[in-house]
């Protein structure tokens, strides 16, 4: 176990700047996801941890000590792969045995270990076969095993559960989890799913374009974001984000006439959650025609449109009503709402 | 109708084109077991025997020792070109140096001259060394020839090999000789034995070198064949025997790696 600290790190490919220069550190068993779109950078910082990539400046520091110029094998460090990165000549037993193997544990020793790692990821009657005879999941939890049976300082792990199907997925993220609180190991992940994010983590930071733009535990990220960007990436369905403007003390915008505590100004974005929203009836602040319905199961997602207007609202399951008709909504009592600054993205409000 | 056509048309060249390549072949094996005078004669009808197999590796064409030449050239050819274009090919695909491209091209430009043009240098040299008629001299004209494709040939190989399992090696706790013998040899076995054999091949049948620098001690099969042009006339039965001889062998490889050869090729050239 150890603390990972990245000391103003930069890294760029030639002219191209990968990931301007910032600071992060993870503390001592925490489990840190970095959350972002693809090509935001966050595989980039992974791989500079691991040692897989140069970087350009800065300092990486595991446990205290500098490692920038250590080779990937002398950092302690595991990591699970995309795409699992098996070795597809070997055994799932010569797999997992692999680093052991390399750290010249005696072949006694090596086997308890192996089986032990097995059991724990339900692998312990496939150890003959070879990856190629294994299904995604069965794959996904060699890597896993590999990972976890030298206990290393650090795991890392990127995106990988994004080659298995939905079900699975879920399963193995409540066995990530389970397993992080099992062993305690401070663990990096990268994701863009965010969901994944906003149920591993301790603490998520969300990237874009290389830099970290907020950093925070899931719950602040979910309900306090920073910017446009994080209100428009955390959420599922998404924060509905309108265009308009705030004059009077109240934001306007096609279909949208609501009270808010601003200085007048154009080219301001109202955002606020379909779950803060419901249906009602008579004179809202929200009003247009109904554009679809959606039934997820335990509730109907109904989008209303108004012009250019388009709001989403989490309502009842039993909720019907026919296309077109008038549709009325209201922000639920205590419900939150954001304002940003269109061109910047910055929270305008708290 | 035009399908009927089409599909009969299509055979039909296909015959014919295999009747043109596989005609000389034929008569080769077939003449190989005839008697002098039959030799000319296209008749099936005929004694065969094994004589000339007797003849060849007896006085004074003593092809067993060219046998013995031919294999140690291609074998030592073999033995050095695979592990060295192994090691390059390997670098080439993963290390991103400055002007790596370039020096590929230069490597492979070495097969774009034509191999006359270098002979006479090629000569000098071996004269100069003294390694005239060696079969060194012949292992080092083979490697000049051969290790620039087997390197191209194998890059195509490791470049099929996703990074990822060599990435977790190094995490693993393998410095990156170690990932090479672990991860990416055994991965690439295929590829590098259809190479080694493609090398073989080539060596096995290179005429041209062999025949000006060697003459007594280092002639190897294919240049032994010339030794059947006598002042009696071309000996054509002995010849094919010989044919045979240097045949058989690449036949049965080729046979056997025959699934992996067009692998090879296409892996080759499409990355």
């Amino acid at each position: 176990m150890a603390e990972v600290r990245l000391v103003d790190i930069e890294k760029k490919y030639g002219s191209f700047l990968a990931v301007p220069q910032q600071s992060l550190t993870i503390e001592d068993g925490e489990f840190l996801v970095l959350l972002g779109p693809s090509g935001c950078g966050k595989t980039t910082t992974m791989r500079m941890i691991a040692g897989l990539e140069d970087i350009t400046a800065g300092d990486i520091q595991i446990a205290g000590e500098r490692v920038n110029d250590k080779p990937p094998k002398d950092r302690d460090i595991a990591m699970v792969f995309q795409n699992y990165g098996l070795y597809p000549h070997m055994t799932v037993r010569q797999n997992i045995e692999y680093p052991l193997k390399l750290r010249k544990v005696n072949k006694a020793e090596r086997a308890r270990r192996v089986q032990d790692t097995a059991d724990k990821v339900e692998l312990g009657t496939l150890l003959d076969r070879r990856p190629s005879e294994l299904s995604g999941g069965q794959r996904q939890r060699v890597a896993l095993a590999r990972a976890i049976v030298r206990t290393p300082k650090i795991f890392l792990m990127d995106e990988p559960l994004s080659n298995l199907d939905a079900k699975l997925r879920v399963t193995m993220r409540a066995e990530l989890k389970h397993l992080h609180h099992e062993l305690g190991v401070t663990t990096v992940y990268v994701t863009h799913d965010q969901m994944e994010a906003m149920t591993l983590a301790d603490r998520v930071a969300v990237m874009r374009e290389g830099r970290i733009v907020q950093l925070d535990t899931p719950k602040r990220i979910y309900s306090d974001p920073a910017d446009l960007f994080v209100a428009g990436f955390i959420g599922s369905p998404s924060m509905n984000l309108i265009d308009g403007a705030v004059q009077d003390g109240r934001f306007i915008a096609e279909g949208m006439d609501l009270p808010v505590s601003l200085p007048d100004r154009d080219e301001v974005v109202f955002g606020i959650r379909p779950e803060d929203l419901e249906l009602a009836d008579g004179d809202t602040p929200i009003k247009g025609r109904l554009y679809a319905l959606e039934l997820t199961g335990d509730s109907t997602l109904v989008t209303m449109r108004a012009g250019k207007t388009s709001v989403c609202a989490r309502g009842h399951a039993d909720f019907e009503a026919p296309i077109n008709a008038p549709c009325h909504l209201a922000p639920k009592t205590g419900a939150r709402f954001y304002l940003f600054d269109r061109a910047t993205g910055q929270r305008l409000d708290g | 109708m035009n399908k009927y056509i089409a599909y009969w048309g299509e055979r039909a060249l296909l015959v014919l084109i295999s009747v043109v390549v596989l005609f000389p072949i034929g008569w080769m094996f077939l003449t190989a077991f005839k008697k002098p005078r039959d030799a000319y004669s296209l008749s099936l009808n005929f004694e065969p025997t094994v004589q000339n197999f007797v003849t060849v590796f007896s006085d004074p064409w003593n092809l067993g020792s060219m046998v013995l030449n031919s294999v140690i050239v291609a074998g030592a050819t073999v033995a050095i070109a695979v592990p060295c274009a192994s090691l390059a090919a390997y670098s080439f695909s993963r290390f991103r140096v400055r002007g790596r491209k370039f020096l590929f091209f230069l490597i492979l430009s070495t097969q774009f001259i034509p191999a006359v043009v270098i002979l006479l240098p090629f000569f000098l040299m071996f004269r100069s060394l003294g390694l005239l008629d060696t079969r060194v001299a012949l292992v080092i004209v083979n490697l000049a020839i051969v290790t620039p494709f087997v390197i191209w040939m194998i890059k195509g190989f490791i470049d099929a090999i996703p990074t990822d399992s060599e990435e977790a090696a190094m995490i693993d706790g393998a410095s990156r000789l170690r990932v090479i013998k672990d991860i990416v040899l055994p991965m690439a076995a295929p590829g590098i034995l259809t190479s080694s054999i493609f090398c073989f091949i080539l060596t096995w049948n290179e005429f041209m070198f062999a025949l000006i620098l060697s003459r007594r001690d280092a002639v190897t099969l294919p240049v032994g064949l010339v030794s059947f042009r006598t002042e009696r006339g071309d000996l054509w039965e002995l010849m094919s025997a010989a044919g045979v001889m240097i045949t058989v062998p690449i036949f049965i490889m080729a046979l056997l790696i025959q699934k992996h050869f067009t692998r090879g090729m296409t892996a080759g050239a499409v990355k």
